[in-house]
């Protein structure tokens, strides 16, 4: 049985194929149409797909998407009833972004697909989470959280999931949270006012967050009110995410916490305004945790479950999750390599597989990399016609020799096999480098990733090292599985991991086991040979405000236009060149022959 | 070399209208802010014109128009934060875009699919129309260094770009690339009407649905304000029919 899952029109869609219970395939929308974040119905990534599985639309059982969107079409035009009538501006825009195509998800895929509308089902927002979290941990039995801006009424769930020796698989969301009472549009109102992209640069907040001291908790709290059933509430007056698309904070919580950032001005630290934005950084990034910790709390002591299934967009962040590890009373806490709205295509096909279809359940392979395979030879080709250094070797002699580029200070472009689905570089699509230099932290800011210099970089490490380097408590290996938590690095190694040590000396680890990306973890061997570390930094191999890199030609551009010193794709190594001659400089393009014959 | 100090026939003829957004502060950092987006994005969609295109030497070249404007949309972002930074400006007018309903970067052009002599031409079409008008900005920024500088700069790279585009037009497609540059022409002046009659359209319909918002709405609103009233806080059940709702249902 086949079933692909779509997600799609709000942030980062996605598509995802499920065959026979188990994923084939899954990408987002923006790494094949190159524009980060791409919220467009995902065809690229559909045809990508069922190419890759070798079928065509026709040969599918079921179509779903992931949220149902008459229903968020309700919650849409309610709350702009609501804010009668302050809502008048926004109105328009919410009816035309709405009507215009949201609302008509059954006949754009029946149309694009040229499928039945019977084949096209819908799961409920929250429950693709549900599903993109517990189905695909290995785990039986599981409490299931889930938090993220809004689906379509609900901001937060809580239930329970468990998979039976008789094959059936059930999930059980119970209660939850309603709109416009949500978390993720709590911190999203902050990541506004710091001057910085909703729904995208939420984890700069949390970066910023380490540089303050929670000194604003009590103002904060004065916009989330702690419920006696666990929950919360906020208070409306301090937002305006309700009302309007432009704005998410109040005059009144301009009162309460001062002018905005504009966002092309820098934060800068050693100015009290800098302090400021990085305390209230802090103290919501706590109110955030608090909150997270107590519902979490509650619903252990519910269920009596030792496992969490944490999905939705605010299970990114890695400092709260790290939080729900050690202080909700969970044994384990498993976060979805994709826990964001990309994940949900992946939530709902299975969702629908187990639940709707009835089919058995199937252990789901425990890997971020279901995209697009990179291809070495094509990158060997691309970079001889370009005039590069072009080399190929075996493997281990390969990972040798980037090794020692390591070792030398070098940064490494590294791409590797099937590109990661979800926003983490996970080691297929990684930049790496050494980990001791701040030097090399500061160089890949400034000419490669072009980022804010209060952004930490990751390490990553081999499993069976990781303890000696990171203090981590029981479950965080899980965590670290896909970069989804953040942990203290030992103070002892502290100086000698400086590159990716945050200030405040946690980093938020990869813990990489050799069967999720053995050349990887090979390499980390070699360089631990050579440096006494085994341990590398790993940033995702793009620039600021593009998405990760795919394919081989789009690594090979990236590394051709920053300061990447080496490329590998498969047995390929490239070296830059240096002093190759700008074209720009060359007499023909600025000859008089070529202008003279312009068209008038 | 061609000509990047003589600006086109309407822009002389717009010089008045310029001159009123260049003159006032505020709409000078709107401009550069709107300048430094679109030359991000058209950095970005030419150099994923560079990744599709099969032609090595147009790899380059491309990749070098997309570094350019790339480095244009940096100093278009780096002056407009120095003079947010002089002016402590905040003003939400600041940020908003182009008025009119656009595209990402180059005018909406679908650079995956499209054959080089067509990018080529419409590049050539663009660069040229863009050096003539930056030649107006030039003069009109004169009381304000920097950002004259920054636009000295970017005709200097316009050159690059208009005739690298032009030669390469000639050998990729050497029978019919005069042909080509009228079409780029003449589809860049269809996107400009449809993007004028898009806003126009959009201006009506915002009328038209801020009408039904005044008078066909408020019945519905004291409904909602009652539903939100008995609405309870906190956690709220969730229904066991939910389940067994169908999964056809949008609802």
């Amino acid at each position: 049985m086949k079933i692909l899952g779509i997600s799609a029109h709000y942030h980062d869609s996605a598509a995802a194929l499920v065959a026979d219970g188990i994923p084939v395939c899954a990408v987002q929308e923006e790494r094949l149409s190159r524009r980060k974040n791409d919220a467009g119905f995902p065809l690229r990534a559909i045809e990508w797909c069922l190419a890759s599985a070798g079928i065509d639309p026709g040969d599918l059982d079921a179509v779903v998407f992931y949220e149902r969107p008459m229903l968020k079409f309700d919650r849409i035009l309610t709350s702009t009833l609501r804010a009668f009538p302050r809502s008048w501006r926004s109105f328009p825009q919410a009816m035309k972004n709405t009507l215009g195509e949201k609302v008509w998800v059954r006949g754009i895929i029946s149309g694009q697909l040229g499928i039945a509308p019977q084949k096209i089902l819908f799961t409920d927002h929250h429950a693709s989470h549900a599903a993109a979290a517990f189905l695909t941990a290995p785990t039986r039995r599981a409490a299931i959280l889930t938090a993220d801006g809004v689906g379509e009424w609900a901001t937060l769930t809580v239930g329970d999931g468990e998979r039976r020796a008789d094959g059936t698989t059930h999930i059980t969301l119970r209660r939850e949270v309603r709109f416009p009472h949500s978390l993720g549009l709590l911190y999203s109102t902050f990541t506004a006012w710091l001057g910085f992209k909703v729904n995208e640069d939420e984890y700069k907040v949390m970066g910023l967050a380490a540089y303050g001291a929670p000194t604003m908790l009590e103002e904060v709290r004065r916009l989330i009110r702690p419920l006696p059933d666990g929950a919360f509430a906020l208070a409306t007056e301090f937002f305006e995410f309700q009302t309007t698309a432009d704005r998410s904070y109040s005059a009144k919580f301009i009162d309460v916490f001062g002018p905005p950032r504009h966002p092309y001005e820098a934060i800068d630290l050693d100015t009290a305004e800098g302090r400021h934005f990085a305390d209230c950084a802090a103290s919501v990034q706590r109110v955030l945790e608090d909150t997270l910790v107590g519902i979490a709390a509650t619903l252990r002591r519910d269920t009596g479950l030792d496992d969490l299934c944490f999905g939705g967009g605010v299970a990114l962040n890695g400092v709260a999750n790290a939080r729900l590890l050690s202080d909700a009373g969970f044994e384990r806490v498993f976060v979805p390599p994709a826990p964001g709205d990309a994940g949900c295509a992946i939530g709902a096909a299975l969702y629908a597989d187990r639940i709707y279809l009835g089919n058995p359940d199937r252990d789901v392979p425990d890997h971020p990399f279901w995209g697009p395979v990179v291809d070495g030879a094509h990158l060997a080709r691309t970079a001889h016609e370009d005039g590069q250094h072009v080399e190929a070797f075996p493997d281990q002699v390969l990972v040798d020799r980037v090794a020692d580029d390591l070792a030398a200070g070098r940064i490494v472009g590294w791409m590797d096999g099937a590109c990661e689905f979800g926003p983490r570089a996970l080691g297929h699509r990684s930049l790496l480098a050494a980990p001791h230099d701040a030097a090399i932290r500061d160089r890949l800011n400034r000419d490669i990733k072009r980022r804010e210099e209060f952004r930490p970089f990751a390490p990553v490490v081999p499993a069976e090292s990781a303890d000696r380097f990171f203090d981590l408590p029981s479950g965080a290996a899980r965590l670290g599985r896909y970069m989804s938590g953040v942990f203290p690095v030992r103070p002892e190694w502290r100086s000698r991991l400086a590159a990716v040590t945050h200030v405040d000396g946690t980093a938020r680890v990869q813990v990489l086991e050799r069967q999720m990306a053995p050349r990887l973890h090979q390499l980390l061997e070699a360089y631990g040979r050579r440096a006494g570390v085994p341990v590398l930094l790993n940033t995702s191999f793009n620039v600021a405000g593009e998405p990760i890199v795919t394919q081989a030609v789009e690594g090979y551009l990236t590394f051709r236009r920053c300061g990447i010193d080496v490329l590998v794709a498969g047995p390929t190594v490239v070296t830059k060149r240096a002093g190759s001659a700008s074209l720009k400089e060359s007499r023909e393009w600025s000859s008089s022959s070529a202008a003279a014959s312009t068209v008038a | 070399m061609m000509s990047v100090n003589r600006a086109a026939p309407l822009d002389r003829l717009m010089r008045p209208l310029h001159r009123w957004v260049w003159a006032d502060a505020d709409r000078r950092l709107r401009k550069l802010v709107t300048f430094a987006e679109v030359e991000t994005d058209g950095g970005r969609d030419i150099l994923r014109a560079a990744e599709v295109t099969p032609d090595p030497l147009l790899r380059r070249l491309y990749l070098e128009h997309a570094i350019d404007e790339l480095r244009h949309g940096d100093m278009f972002r780096e002056r407009g934060a120095a003079l947010v930074r002089a002016r402590r400006t905040m003003r939400p007018v600041l940020l908003d875009g182009n008025p009119l309903p656009g595209g990402h970067g180059l005018d909406d052009l679908a650079i995956e699919g499209e054959p080089d002599h067509r990018l080529l031409a419409f590049l050539h079409v663009a660069e040229k129309s863009a050096a003539g008008r930056f030649a107006v900005y030039r003069e009109l920024v004169a009381d304000d260094q920097p950002t004259q500088e920054i636009f000295e700069k970017i005709l200097r790279d316009e050159v690059f770009h208009m005739n690298y585009t032009y030669t390469q037009l000639t050998r990729v497609s050497p029978e019919a690339y005069r042909r080509h540059v009228w079409h780029a022409r003449a589809k860049r002046l269809w996107h400009r009407y449809l993007r004028a009659a898009a806003a126009i359209a959009g201006v009506f319909g915002n009328t038209l649905l801020r009408v039904i918002y005044f008078v066909a709405l408020p019945p519905f609103v004291w409904l909602a304000w009652r539903a939100e009233r008995r609405e309870p806080a906190g956690f709220i059940p969730i229904e066991r029919t939910r389940g067994e709702r169908s999964p056809r249902s949008q609802y």
